[in-house]
């Protein structure tokens, strides 16, 4: 199933156009590109390698479905980033339901300890290589609870500002900035316990 | 409650999100906080480790597997939905397709309307629910219809006879049986 050479050869726009007339091999083309970064950010959220699988190719069922409606406001894969983040919100969001409300779910919400964490005076990511970087962020960003994880890897990694971020997450605007502050609290808190532990 | 508030405040700034006025008032309240300072510091170096540091990560199926997963829904959505997969994308020759069709589809089912319909050749005799005139002043008339067989029949009566003179069946499809 391997697509035919000139198919590499285009650019992501003519694979769009291309596909938006109903060329699946230049739409398999397009995921072939692009299905590592949606895979990863399927992943950034969920944290969960079958769920990451399964979300990011439902995202490029519905990118099939929906193409006549991209208009090259953005990249192709900005625009396809942002279905699989949909897709992943939905997730979390039956997830969310499904679980029982805990104490645990309370400081969630709140932040619990991280509001009395004294502020990291010593940047904790200095001097790291930047695959070493990646890799310390993504061990913290695991350890977050589910909605400071999302809050963030929204913010830091999507980009987008706090109103989009609780028109997403379906939330007020109040709750993203607490979200994001205890989210920040805590990584800043883990990467700096990780930059001890490899200092000793 | 006030610190926490103060906390938030910090951070909108450090991210951008202040109208002008009050990221003036936030800028001048960090420029005489150490705390607020050490606070916007941390937040800071955080952003700045995070933009761009996530982790790449490679699909763990070989490309025609994740592919093949793909198009099997694509196909199974389009069949199950038609008209949702007429909204996937749209070709001229589908576009085409997808008004032509219908058409035709309108056209042969007229056709085969107009042939079944079409005006059946007069009648020697009289259908069920005509009215039956005996034009001749020595014959009497009487009817019977069978709704569940469609029959019906008629006995014309010679006054001056005993017994009927003839009697001829009529069904529903027109045909005529004459006993």
């Amino acid at each position: 199933m391997s697509a035919p050479d000139d198919q590499t050869e285009k650019s992501d726009v003519d694979l769009v156009q291309a596909a938006q007339k109903g060329d699946l091999l230049a739409f398999e083309e397009l995921v072939a590109r692009h299905r590592d970064k949606i895979y990863a950010r399927a992943y950034s959220m969920m944290r969960n390698e079958d769920e990451a699988l399964d979300l990011s190719q439902d995202a490029w069922v519905k990118g099939w479905q929906r193409l006549t409606q991209f208009q090259g406001e953005s990249s192709f894969v900005t625009w396809m980033t942002r279905i699989v983040i949909n897709l992943c919100l939905d997730q979390i969001r039956k997830h969310k339901r499904q679980r029982l409300e805990s104490i645990d779910a309370m400081d969630d919400e709140t932040g619990g300890v991280e509001r009395q964490m004294p502020v990291v005076d010593v940047n904790p990511t200095d001097g790291l290589e930047r695959g070493e970087l990646r890799q310390r962020i993504d061990g913290a960003l695991a350890k977050l609870s589910v909605e400071h994880r999302t809050a963030l890897v929204l913010h830091e990694f999507e980009e987008l500002e706090y109103k989009e971020i609780a028109k997403r997450m379906d939330c007020s605007i109040g709750t993203v900035m607490s979200r994001l502050f205890y989210a920040r609290r805590r990584m800043a808190s883990l990467l700096a316990g990780l930059k001890r532990e490899s200092a000793e | 409650m006030k610190q926490q508030q103060q906390h938030l405040k910090l951070q909108a700034w450090v991210d951008g999100e202040l109208p002008d006025g009050e990221a003036r008032r936030l800028a001048a309240l960090v420029a005489e906080d150490t705390a607020a300072q050490a606070l916007v510091s941390e937040l800071r170096a955080l952003q700045a480790a995070m933009r761009g540091s996530e982790m790449t990560r490679a699909v763990p199926d070989s490309r025609e597997f994740y592919w093949s997963k793909i198009q099997r829904q694509i196909e199974r959505e389009a069949r199950q939905a038609p008209g949702a997969a007429a909204a996937a994308p749209l070709s001229w020759l589908r576009l085409w397709q997808r008004i032509a069709l219908p058409l035709a589809a309108v056209a042969a089912a007229a056709c085969v309307a107009l042939v079944a319909v079409k005006p059946a050749p007069p009648r020697a005799v009289a259908s069920p629910g005509d009215e039956i005139m005996a034009t001749s002043e020595a014959m009497d008339t009487m009817t019977y219809h069978d709704q569940s067989t469609g029959l019906t029949i008629v006995w014309l009566q010679d006054k001056n006879a005993a017994a009927p003179a003839d009697a001829t069946s009529i069904q529903d499809d027109n045909s005529i049986d004459t006993d």
